[in-house]
């Protein structure tokens, strides 16, 4: 087998313009690896219109650097004729008639879509053990999960599958995931992409995101996806930018801030060593590297804020499920429309979803909503504030992605947390306050990569991801494929 | 604030228009210990309450609308091509009995 | 014990925009089952609501006729419920900060202003059609997601008369701005009715019930009246007012029971999170309301400086076009007021109404019949005359001038011609001259014919009698004799 598609994506560019291989040849070799997947990564496939995008290129520019490369999206984004499920059995069979706004760009900047990945079940939830497909698992090792929400992606991505895959961001299920695969996850600015088509797990907080196995294609992918959408009107009228000059330019911000109280509680020795070196190579590098003291309690706050906030949204969002307009039918033989749509969203969610939506529906009660849902929102605001005061003075704030090597999916739990660790739940401060953020890899404990993350002011993009290829300069890890000799 | 009973778990869940499978109004009702003890600390926190809440992640006001110019629909064929439960090119349900009036305040 | 009446209304007006609120779909009557919608219709996973901009525009004209205080910047929020006919599972609306807030309008009681006061007007999307068959219904979405505008009145109304009243004045105005058909029998302007009684004089609101179903503007007052005769009857008799919905029964003439108010739904109301705050600037609200139609109201003051009297004035406020052809006319200078609404709301209406035709039919200008009005203002010709020209005007657009020369209608005004005439025809009637002096009025009349006669009609009657008055002294002068 050919090994393109573990290749970053302007090598596979270059090869293209030079006609060492075809956008053919490429979707051959996708469908191939698709066929070999060991992790339990795809939901719906669309080989034959990958064929056929793929023949109708014949010619590729050198400034058209996605053309001809084939890319994974993760189950919730429309695309018109492959079903789109979000892997959730309330949604087998819909088959949408439109595509998202970002399939859409990438259809036109020549990426062909071979297939969607498996997910949490309407991205709620970070284990990627939700999906009405069951487990899918880490690829480093098949007993542990791979992350969630956007797990499938991330599983895919790290066997090498395709050199980029979509995933959503919520609280931090492209960046979790991504950390937990060796992957770069990337998180755009809240507004700086469309999300017309991403089925909507909390609006206020989802983010498009994706996945590659390098900075510098990421920010390829960014150019490619940013600007403001006619069907979104949270999408900024923001100038678009070349992201991928920051990155070559090395167009960088000067001072990197580290949470104080992050530092003092990672436990896991190896990866406080890491974390620690990077901080030390930056410095050495000329950053400013300081400590910060964020409020504690406002990190205590990330968990029950968060879950409050999204579980009250998703409640909402998901009300159009009910197997009238879409989605399989009652087979109750139903008297009254009540009759049907309970049937229909009995069968159609998880026990896991239906029980975040009866506590995000009753936050959301008149009588409970000061107590609940307001407060969950005024606590945003307080974190976000903070967050904003620590912007005044750092450009940067660098934290890992995760604390420890990803559970074993035999020892998972899926109840709300009775006592969240604020490690855990860091990334969601890029959601709360729509920063851009980006997760590469860090190091690697026990076999097992871990991630570290940037996150940066609103629409400073490009900044971010340029501190994100400073730091894979520096560690040196990057097109990561699982079971390859990476180090 | 409704205190939370298992009746009051059920009948939440009854709105929402979903069954629960056995067992888990047990856990709901469990897990609701959690999040209440979580809600309380949040109450604690300083300014909480004189914080104004935060629906957008930040400050950045539209201005500019769609203009009213209809675009092109799709047939009932194409639009309706998901639904299981069609007649024709209408979908169809089990009679809703009455009016929406009957059960709703506008 | 007497009782006073306390009503408070809320109404809701389909926008007649092109396109929906938050889609782009077309917005249509009578169009093939869901054949006019498009994704974000049905709430397919993934669409998003994006504001209309007529509708905003719609919605502040509405506010400013009210006289309602304009938001700056516009928020939705989602109400949340499960219906079959609300495909999202919720509707967007404007909760909690509403586009126009704390205005007024003024109704005529008896001949006097009456302020009732508007609380809020509110943003919305309309829910879909379901047509409910022996077993089963059937959903069209083609409705859904069309733009309402909901407004809502403080309890100001104590009369079956003032609601009523309060309705159809709003119904002029969503039809005057031309923001709807405000059409009651086909939906497109539907209200609900608060009614509870109270002690007079007290303060204390008593227990309300809701009134639905009202199809024409009269059944507001008569489900009022109906209702306020209800609970006063029950009060009187000892017993309480049930919190309740009723239905207002067109056959029967009263309002029945649909249901009792028990534990109201929970909307779970809460900021939609898709729509970004939207700043209103202060040029686009300048502009939506500085491109306002003018208002029954203003017309009503204007029309009444012209001199016409409260019927001549309802009866061209009927329909907007009649009023605003009206008003043209008036500005291209006619002379006469009340001789321009004889033509248009007599002789014009009935040629239209007869034909089956409407005002843009017309053959002639506005111009044209301006001096038609004046042609006979400054008695160039006479009424029957006028009457004939238009007739002409009528069936074939021509100018009255023309028509006028063509006929060689144009009146004699020259006193030297006619004193000439009157003086032949007195001369050869003194019999009739003898009977206006005994007192027999209707000589005079004869003696002017005559001189219409002699003239072949070209006579101008009023100075030919005139000129005979002088001749002939006054009626009766001679009585006794």
């Amino acid at each position: 087998m050919t090994k393109w598609m573990t290749k970053d994506i302007l090598s596979i560019h270059k090869a293209l313009v030079e006609k060492e291989v075809t956008p053919s040849e490429l979707v051959e070799e996708c469908i191939e690896r698709i066929g070999k997947d060991q992790c339990n990564s795809f939901e719906a496939t669309r080989f034959d219109e990958a064929r056929k995008e793929a023949k109708k290129i014949t010619e590729i520019g050198e400034d058209e650097v996605l053309k001809g490369i084939p890319y994974l999206a993760k189950d919730n984004y429309s695309t018109k004729g492959t079903e789109t499920s979000a892997s959730s059995k309330i949604l087998t069979g819909y088959v949408p008639t439109f595509d998202a706004t970002v399939v859409k760009k990438l259809k036109r900047a020549g990426m062909i879509q071979v297939a969607h990945t498996t997910m949490d079940e309407l991205a709620m939830g970070g284990t990627g053990t939700t999906g009405r497909k069951g487990d899918t698992t880490n690829p480093y090792d098949k007993e542990r999960i791979v992350g969630g929400s956007s797990c499938g992606s991330a599983a895919a991505l790290a066997q090498g599958i395709a050199p980029m895959a979509l995933g959503s961001d919520t609280g931090d299920s492209v960046r979790k995931p991504a950390s937990l695969a060796g992957l770069v996850g990337y998180k755009a600015t809240w507004g700086r992409i469309s999300r017309f088509g991403l089925f909507p797990f909390a609006p206020s907080l989802d983010a498009v995101g994706f996945f590659t196995r390098d900075v510098l294609s990421a920010a390829y992918v960014l150019t490619a996806l940013s600007g403001h959408d006619k069907n979104d009107m949270s999408s900024s009228y923001r100038k678009k930018e070349k992201y991928e000059k920051y990155v070559l330019e090395g167009k960088r911000l000067k001072r990197v801030g580290y949470f104080k109280a992050v530092m003092d509680s990672i436990k896991d020795p190896i990866i406080k060593d890491a974390y620690s070196k990077l901080l030390e190579e930056l410095r050495k590098k000329g950053y400013e590297v300081l400590p910060y003291d964020y409020p504690i309690e406002l990190l205590d706050a990330l968990y029950p804020t968060y879950m409050i906030i999204s579980c009250a949204e998703a409640g909402s969002n998901d009300a159009n499920l009910d197997g009238v307009r879409f989605g399989p039918a009652a087979t109750n033989n139903p008297k009254t429309y009540k009759e049907y749509m309970i049937d229909c969203r009995s069968k159609g969610f998880s026990d896991l979803i239906k029980r975040r939506f009866v506590i995000g529906s009753f936050s959301l009660l008149a009588e409970n909503q000061p107590e609940m849902f307001n407060r969950a929102q005024k606590a945003r605001r307080l974190i976000v504030d903070a967050m904003n005061r620590f912007f005044d003075s750092f450009d940067y704030l660098i934290v890992p992605s995760a604390y420890s090597i990803p559970k074993k999916i035999k020892d998972l739990s899926t109840a709300w947390s009775t006592h969240p660790d604020y490690l855990d739940n860091i990334l969601t401060l890029g959601n709360f306050g729509g920063y851009p953020s980006v997760t590469v890899p860090l190091t690697f404990d026990q076999g097992m990569p871990i991630g570290v993350n940037v996150t940066g002011r609103i629409f400073e993009d490009g900044y971010v991801l340029s501190m994100g290829k400073e730091i894979e300069d520096i560690t040196g890890l990057k097109n990561l494929v699982a079971g390859k000799e990476n180090k | 604030m409704i205190k939370v009973t298992k009746d009051v778990i059920n009948q939440c869940a009854e709105n929402l228009l979903f069954e629960l499978a056995p067992g888990q109004a047990d856990l709901i009702y469990e897990e609701f210990n959690t999040v209440l003890a979580q809600i309380d600390f949040l109450k604690g926190i300083e300014g909480v309450d004189e914080a104004e809440p935060m629906t957008f992640p930040y400050k950045e006001h539209q201005k500019l609308l769609r203009e009213d110019i209809p675009s092109k629909p799709l047939s009932a064929e194409e639009e309706l091509s998901n639904s299981n439960t069609r007649l024709g090119n209408q979908i169809k349900l089990p009679k809703v009995v009455g009016n929406k009036n009957d059960e709703m305040d506008d | 014990m007497e009782f006073e009446p306390v009503i408070g209304i809320e109404i809701h007006v389909e926008f007649k925009t092109k396109s929906k609120m938050f889609s782009s779909a077309p917005v249509t009557f009578g169009a093939s089952p869901n054949s006019e919608t498009v994704p974000f219709d049905l709430a397919m996973p993934g669409c998003m609501p994006v504001v209309n901009k007529e509708a905003v525009v719609y919605g502040i004209r509405v506010c400013e006729a009210m006289h309602m205080k304009i938001a700056r910047t516009l928020y939705f929020d989602r109400k949340n419920y499960f219906y079959p006919d609300l495909p999202k599972g919720f509707q967007i609306t404007q909760q909690f900060d509403p586009i126009g807030r704390d205005g007024y309008i003024e109704i005529q009681i008896d001949h006097k202003p009456v302020r009732i006061r508007v609380n809020n007007a509110h943003l919305e999307e309309d829910t879909a059609k379901q047509i409910h068959l022996a077993d089963i219904s059937l959903l069209n979405f083609n409705r859904a997601g069309t733009p309402l505008i909901e407004i809502v009145s403080e309890p100001d109304m104590h009369s079956g008369e003032e609601a009523m009243k309060y309705v159809e004045a709003i119904r002029e105005i969503v039809t005057y701005l031309g923001v709807s058909d405000g059409k009651m029998e086909n939906g497109s302007l539907r209200c609900d009715i608060n009614v509870s009684l109270r002690e007079k004089g007290s303060t204390k609101l008593g227990t309300k019930t809701e009134c639905k179903n009202l199809n024409t503007i009269q059944n507001i007052r008569a489900a009022v009246d109906y209702e306020v005769k209800r609970q006063s009857e029950i009060l009187l008799s000892g017993g309480k007012v049930e919190q309740e919905t009723r239905r207002y029964d067109e056959a029967e003439k009263k309002t029945v029971l649909m249901r009792k108010k028990t534990n109201a739904i929970d909307y779970k109301y809460f900021r939609e999170p898709n729509i970004v705050p939207i700043d209103l600037d202060e040029g686009f609200i300048y502009d939506a309301i500085h491109s306002m139609n003018k208002l029954p109201n203003a017309y009503r003051e204007d029309l009444t400086k012209l001199g016409l009297d409260d019927y001549e004035i309802e009866e061209l406020l009927k329909d907007r076009d009649f009023v605003t052809y009206y008003e043209d006319c008036i500005t291209l200078g006619v002379k006469n007021p009340t001789t321009l609404w004889n033509f248009l709301m007599v002789d014009i209406l009935g040629y239209l109404n007869k034909n089956s035709l409407s005002l843009k039919d017309l053959k002639f200008t506005k111009e044209n019949l301006a001096s038609l009005v004046n042609l006979l203002s400054d008695g160039k010709i006479n009424s029957k005359q006028a009457k004939e020209v238009l007739s002409v005007m009528l069936e074939k657009g021509s100018d009255p001038l023309s028509v006028v020369k063509e006929k060689g209608m144009e009146q004699i005004s020259d006193t030297g011609a006619i004193e000439t005439l009157v003086e032949g025809v007195l001369a050869d009637n003194a019999p009739t001259i003898a009977d206006w002096q005994r007192g027999k009025d209707h000589a005079l009349g004869y003696l002017v014919g005559q001189v219409m006669k002699r003239s072949k009609g070209k006579a101008n009657p009023s100075l030919a009698k005139e000129l005979i008055l002088k001749k002939i002294g006054p009626c009766g002068a001679k009585k006794g004799q």
